[in-house]
């Protein structure tokens, strides 16, 4: 009984048994849903019947291009910008604490606190051609009549637009994940930095940023898995006039009421998340041979 | 040795063992109350709507003593549930208020009783157009309950630029000079007097341009909504729409209701659906004006939106449900519906106890339902289809007037799919 019992014991304690409960967890609340949709996405929409040609509607629909385009064009500039300017932030808290720096950084951080439909809709509100900016510039003498930054003519400024709202939105995450990161940094570093007289770049290229190598991976993967959801600032901003996957899949679901063709979307949005993840951990990943 | 811990353990627990008990074996009252009338609606939905609907049927309670359940569905669910319960032959919901469009697939399926058992409602004449209608095939379907409609909406500023020949007269009575060339000269003559694009439409995915594409603009150039989708006057209508789109706000794109845009005058005139420029006429009622829409060379096209209420095939409790349909057509509760929600009465007394700022939204519409060449349309009893049937129009809309593709050629691509749609259903292209 004694034997057996502590066998027993040590099969409970085994890895496989104490992780079942999350690999429980993972199937039904992510395996069942993803299966779901692919089952979806290979049935006609009326007859039900098993089909491809879901993916071939979907990838003929005219604004398939476009939506993935602009996805990725949103995706990288937002996050190049993102990472640029949080760590300039980063940087100047962390090398200069100055009589209030709290207070800033929590007002710094209020946007992160906003849902992206009402950040949306104020940047639409404050761009729109009748909106205070638009009057207080035509006072000022800057512009000469109303900056127009909406409708299908001026899609490519309604780009701009909104890159600039998501980046105004999420560079705080982006300097919260850093900034905590570069508080934990070993200060003793720098005593010896100092010792060997680095410059502040030095630091930065030597120290700073190869310690943070973690972080950023992490900010990386949940800044890009973010912009992929990317959805209600360009249907706020633009309607469809700058389609991303995420406003095509809604649009397909709710305008057109084909939730199979939707799916066909959703999916691939899924894939790319994915490939992405994984490119990331795979290239990121910290190697300690020091 | 007990310790305190084991105690206070203890008497947690009784207490909650006492609580259940004491729940469990609460008295329970003898007589269960009558059930309430249950009617299901796909119409007046929204949390507001809601709220106003149950706050009018404490009056019918109060009057009758007839408990009312408000339950709004959407159309899918809604066709379900009649379906499983008529063929189940247990029939619960005891009234049903929805779309003309959508009471006729019920009367197709043999779902809904005739009411003329019923015989007339007194001290109300409905309008003839929406009375014939709710007779199908040799049934009284429906009793008309509400309309819905699309209308023009003018800042009165817009006024002051009229095109010669024009008068404000002719644009708020409807009359024949008020024509789409006439408003395309209007535009015109706005834009270049302001320097400002001025007229919009509520053209982003969530407005509803689309209406106005096959409901508007192809019946009053073409006679038809979809069967003349690519003949010759419906590339007039696309050419003409291409050249009104120069003087239309570019941001009409990013448009879902007109309201907005109309109160913050980036728009001085705009067609939308009534209750979405509903806003815009109750916060400032005397800067608006409400009116019909142009006609084209075959006519005033515009849809009316028709609700109807109707009774299940075999529903218990009949008599009871009448009286609420008797209730809810009074002129005096129609006033009510059309002044907090917007939806329009489908009785001529109710018309002129309408007042205040809505009323101008009632007298705007029912001037465009009294025009002598109005082409009244239903939007086609699509079903499930509906979506595709309006994002086709949309898909033209997209690729002729902003992306300046070859008009022929996405119509008699988009023909074949139209088709395809009516075919699928099994309604004729009308």
């Amino acid at each position: 009984m004694q034997v057996k019992g502590s066998t027993l014991l040590r099969a409970l304690r085994s890895p496989y048994i104490l992780l079942t409960p999350s690999f429980l967890y993972m199937i039904i609340i992510m395996g069942y849903p993803i299966l779901y949709a692919i089952n979806l996405a290979l049935r006609d929409p009326t007859t039900n019947e098993f089909t491809f040609n879901n993916i071939v509607v979907a990838y003929r629909y005219y604004k398939f291009g476009e939506a993935l385009l602009y996805t990725f064009i949103i995706i990288f500039a937002v996050i190049i910008l993102d990472f640029i300017l949080a760590t300039l932030i980063a940087l100047y808290f962390f090398t200069s604490r100055f009589k209030g720096s709290q207070i800033v950084f929590y007002i710094f951080i209020i946007p992160l606190t906003l849902s992206e439909v009402a950040a949306a809709l104020i940047w639409y509100t404050m761009l729109s051609p009748t909106s205070h900016l638009n009057k207080f510039l035509l006072e000022l003498g800057v512009i000469e009549e109303p900056l127009q930054l909406f409708g299908y003519v001026f899609r490519h400024r309604t780009l701009l637009a909104i890159i600039i709202a998501e980046v105004w939105r999420t560079t705080a995450l982006v300097f919260i994940i850093l900034y905590a990161n570069m508080q934990l940094l070993n200060r003793e570093y720098f005593e010896a930095a100092d010792v060997f007289g680095f410059s502040f770049l030095d630091k930065l290229r030597h120290i700073i940023l190869p310690l943070l190598k973690p972080a950023i991976e992490s900010a990386l993967i949940i800044r890009t898995l973010l912009a992929l959801q990317v959805y209600a600032t360009p249907l706020v901003l633009s309607g469809l006039d700058i389609p991303v996957l995420s406003t095509i899949t809604y649009y397909w679901f709710t305008e057109r009421f084909n939730i199979n063709v939707a799916s066909v979307y959703a999916l691939i949005i899924g894939v790319i998340a994915l490939t992405l993840g994984s490119l990331y951990i795979r290239t990121l990943r910290v190697r300690y041979e020091v | 040795m007990v310790s305190v811990r084991t105690v206070l353990a203890g008497l947690v627990i009784l207490l909650i063992v006492v609580a259940g008990l004491l729940i469990l074996l609460r008295p329970r009252e003898e007589v269960a109350p009558p059930a309430p009338l249950v009617w299901a609606s796909t119409q007046l939905a929204p949390a507001a709507e809601q709220a106003f609907v149950r706050e009018l049927l404490k009056d019918f309670t109060g009057e009758t003593g007839i408990e009312v359940e408000f339950v709004p569905l959407g159309y899918a669910e809604m066709a379900s549930k009649i379906e499983a319960e008529v063929t189940a032959g247990r029939v619960a919901t005891n009234l049903i208020g929805a779309l003309s469009t959508e009471i006729e697939f019920f009367v197709a399926r043999g779902w809904v009783e005739d009411l003329r058992k019923f015989g007339a409602l007194g001290g109300r004449t409905f309008f003839e157009s929406v009375e014939r209608a709710s007779i199908i095939r040799d049934s009284k379907a429906y009793v008309p309950w509400i309309i819905g409609t699309y209308v023009m909406v003018i800042n009165n500023k817009a006024f002051d630029y009229l095109p010669p020949g024009l008068t404000k007269e002719d644009v708020i009575m409807g009359s024949e000079k008020w024509t789409y060339d006439a408003l395309l000269e209007w535009a015109k003559r706005v834009a270049d007097a302001t320097g400002k694009n001025l007229a919009g439409f509520p053209a982003a995915p969530g407005g509803l341009f689309h209406r106005f594409l096959h409901g508007y603009l192809y019946p009053s150039f073409t006679g038809y909504q979809a069967k003349e989708f690519n003949s010759l006057d419906a590339t007039r209508a696309w050419e003409y729409l291409r050249e009104l789109w120069k003087y239309v706000n570019p941001a009409s794109t990013t448009w879902d209701a007109m309201a907005e845009p109309l109160l913050k005058e980036e728009v001085w005139i705009a067609w939308d659906h009534i209750a979405r420029i509903r806003a815009a006429i109750t916060t400032k009622p005397d800067d608006f004006t409400v009116a019909p829409v142009p006609a084209g060379p075959k006519g005033r096209g515009y849809i009316i939106v028709l609700g109807g209420l109707a009774i299940p095939k075999g529903a218990p409790n009949q008599d009871e449900a009448w009286k609420l349909v008797e209730f809810l057509t009074r002129p005096e509760v129609q006033a009510k519906v059309a002044e907090a929600v917007g939806w329009l009465p489908t009785t001529m007394e109710a018309e002129v106890r309408v007042t205040g700022p809505v009323g101008k939204i009632v007298e705007g519409s029912s001037r465009l339902l009294a025009t002598k060449d109005g082409i009244p349309v239903f939007i086609p009893p699509l079903g499930g289809k509906g979506g595709e049937f309006s994002s086709t129009y949309r898909e033209a809309f997209e690729r002729i007037v902003l992306r300046n593709e070859d008009t022929r050629k996405v119509l008699d691509e988009l023909m074949g799919r139209l088709k395809e749609i009516f075919e699928s259903v099994g309604v004729p292209l009308s």
